[in-house]
């Protein structure tokens, strides 16, 4: 039953991973990082990754229509360097928070990380 | 009828700036709300036009609400509700923490910032729940303006956030919807107002507010009517002094009237007819992405 601090802890974890946060998309604050933020700056990698998910958010163009959820899953940015992975921790309540994993393209295999951080983010918010 | 009220000054945290750098412990409360303290940092706050931490929990059917009042009861001079939940096994401490955090910043957004006068502070005083997390102000302060500025990015159809919630059909074309306004255009019953289905619901306020925004933006809702009881729809925006190019000056060596952009007025964007309508949304479309 991890809280947030153990999840990031476990993040970490994966392999390839420069660092990782929880983040709230409305507002872009941060409940938790680890590890390193591009630039060394975890409040702007959190405002900015804020940004994408709301674009995401209010566009009806991946919403899963007649769906009793939201239907959001993850987001995955690959740049020449690294991946940025975004992954959405669905609550029975109401909240919008995601994880944010930063990786090493070098040393990271997308396919792996993105399975570790969904497990994750379920192992959050379930006994 | 006057152009929108612009936005708000650059915030301000004034008093709480005050009480964190003295890292007090206490209850500061305000016109709008109340924020706990420990050590100068904020741990929750509490608005009546927000969601609070156990209406969300209740509403999703989450933890029944008579488990979370026995919780608060047993919260003593240390209080420590929020563990208690996680270890009487109600909520896992992900859930604790994000719920716990979903609250505060919805009730931050509607208490922040601060006005300078009207406070009143109350040393030692503490919430039920105990510091499940905590946040110092300056990053309270800059997620608060970041949710601001996306409200404001929809300040034209502001008529719609104090009254109750009208679905509107426009004619002659399907409206796709995201899952979020979907919920919300489910619930408008033309009784409720934005902040009471939210409360309705235990989902975000803030949230709630800027869907149906956009829903009227998007003639998915309708916006209220004026004080005459009149509908104020049927019409484009008028056309303000200054925002055409005059075709009088048009002669030799006469200087054009340069054109300017004036906001749209609210009370008149109710349109019914669909030309009327498409042209409203195609303006809405380009200023969002001015």
């Amino acid at each position: 039953m991890p809280g947030i601090d153990q999840a990031l802890s476990q993040a970490m974890e994966i392999p390839g991973v420069l660092g990782t946060g929880l983040i709230d998309w409305t507002s872009g604050l941060t409940l938790g990082t680890a590890g390193r933020a591009p630039h060394d700056d975890h409040d702007a990698a959190a405002a900015d990754t804020s940004e994408v998910v709301q674009a995401v958010m209010r566009n009806t163009t991946f919403d899963s229509a007649g769906s009793d959820d939201p239907g959001m899953e993850d987001l995955i940015l690959t740049t020449s360097g690294g991946y940025h992975l975004i992954r959405f921790v669905h609550t029975a309540f109401d909240s919008q928070t995601y994880l944010y994993l930063w990786l090493d393209r070098e040393r990271a295999n997308l396919a792996v990380a993105r399975m570790r951080l969904r497990d994750l983010a379920a192992a959050l918010v379930s006994d | 009828m006057g152009l929108p009220a612009p936005p708000p000054p650059p915030e301000s945290a004034g008093v709480l700036d005050r009480l964190a750098a003295d890292r007090v412990t206490g209850a500061l409360r305000g016109p709008g709300g109340c924020v706990y303290l420990l050590n100068g940092a904020v741990y929750f706050v509490e608005c009546s036009a927000a969601p609070g931490f156990d209406v969300r929990l209740t509403a999703a059917g989450r933890v029944p609400a008579r488990r979370l009042q026995e919780a608060a009861d047993a919260a003593g001079a240390r209080p420590d509700g929020g563990r208690s939940l996680v270890s009487g096994g109600w909520l896992t401490r992900g859930e604790l923490e994000i719920c716990h955090l979903a609250a505060l910043l919805d009730a931050a957004f509607f208490v922040l910032p601060l006005p300078p006068d009207g406070t009143s502070f109350t040393p030692g005083a503490t919430h039920w729940l105990g510091p499940v997390h905590r946040i110092g102000i300056d990053a309270l302060l800059r997620a608060t303006a970041r949710r601001r500025a996306l409200l404001d990015a929809w300040h034209s159809w502001a008529a719609v956030d104090t009254a109750p919630v009208v679905a509107a059909r426009p004619r002659g074309r399907d409206h796709v919807t995201t899952w979020w306004q979907r919920r919300l255009l489910a619930h408008a019953d033309g009784r409720r107002t934005p902040q009471e289905i939210a409360r309705l619901l235990g989902q975000s306020a803030f949230l709630t507010l800027l869907e149906t925004r956009r829903l009227a933006a998007a003639g998915l809702v309708q916006m209220p009517r004026d004080r005459t009881g009149e509908p104020s729809g049927g019409a484009l925006p008028r056309r303000h002094p200054g925002a055409h190019l005059d075709e009088r000056t048009t002669g030799d060596g006469a200087e054009r009237p340069t054109a300017s952009w004036h906001l749209p007025v609210p009370e008149l964007e109710t349109t019914p007819e669909p030309d009327v309508d498409l042209l409203v949304r195609l303006r809405t479309a380009l200023e969002e992405n001015l």
